[in-house]
């Protein structure tokens, strides 16, 4: 077990969620593939805490938990946009949401 | 089965199984996330991503965070996941208007395209860096008691400007969805 193995797991969840992020057009599923990668930096938080020489500088698990709180706020707004451009056009298509007035 | 087995169980489970601990978890996770990134179905998709989170959260509970990990269980298969099945419950697909727009975007050809280029990128770096062949460190903690100590002491400012942004933000995602503003 090296840093090397939890290092790669993080960059393969990161791709995915760059990957889910930038393909589909719902914008349902863009705010998912933000959120993987939230998740897979989280991991990476704690992998270096993990692996430090000195664990018990708790900055990792604070960052991770910091990055929690703010992941779900943004989650939260995010979603609330998302129903009220629903209400506006119809659509969650991201691509549909072109009109700048309100 | 003796009596040693069952006290290394409980005691230190990362020395029984090794790295399967942390590797099993991690397997579960890109598995699973790789399913609800591809999926047609936005309700599949949502419930795959539940999976993943409860993977990800034990997948910290096996690095030795545990608090962490039952943070992420708690925010994420309790609240995130939970609005974003509310968010696709209220936005129903199969009563919107068919679009034609003429902005594609990139496609998931595309988009597959840019997630490998980047993959390739990160694991180059990450199998050629001398730091990160480190081996893994004798079994660390974080007692809850510290992180509440360090989260009163240290970072008491970075906790209290968080509230006041999850506050807001929550206030404003009501505000954005309410049907009738006052």
């Amino acid at each position: 077990m090296t840093l090397q193995i939890v290092l790669a797991i993080s960059a393969v969840l990161f791709a995915l969620g760059l990957a889910a992020a930038l393909s589909r057009s719902n914008a349902i599923m863009i705010l998912i593939g933000i959120e993987l990668m939230l998740g897979a930096a989280n991991l990476n938080f704690i992998a270096f805490w993990r692996f430090s020489d000195n664990p018990s500088d708790l900055a990792g698990i604070m960052f991770a938990i910091f990055a929690i709180a703010v992941a779900a706020a943004e989650a939260a707004v995010g979603l609330a946009i998302i129903i009220l451009v629903h209400r506006k056009i119809k659509s969650v298509e991201a691509d549909d949401a072109s009109n700048l007035k309100g | 089965m003796n009596c040693e087995f069952l006290k290394t169980f409980f005691t230190d489970p990362m020395k029984l199984v090794g790295e399967w601990f942390v590797i099993l978890p991690a397997l579960v996770l890109l598995l699973s996330t790789a399913a609800a990134v591809v999926v047609r179905n936005l309700i599949h998709a949502a419930l795959l991503l539940t999976l993943s989170f409860i993977a990800l959260g034990i997948t910290f509970i096996a690095l030795g965070a545990e608090f962490v990990g039952f943070v992420q269980l708690l925010v994420y298969v309790g609240a995130v996941a939970m609005i974003i099945v509310f968010a696709i419950l209220l936005t129903r697909p199969d009563q919107l208007t068919k679009s034609g727009s003429a902005l594609s975007g990139i496609g998931p050809a595309g988009g597959a395209a840019i997630g490998f280029a980047l993959l390739a990128a990160l694991l180059t770096f990450v199998f050629s860096s001398p730091m990160a062949r480190k081996p893994l460190p004798a079994s660390v903690s974080a007692p809850v008691a510290a992180i509440g100590e360090a989260l009163m002491g240290d970072y008491v400012v970075v906790l209290i400007v968080i509230g006041v942004l999850l506050t807001a933000a929550l206030v404003g995602a009501a505000v954005i969805a309410m049907e009738d503003k006052p």
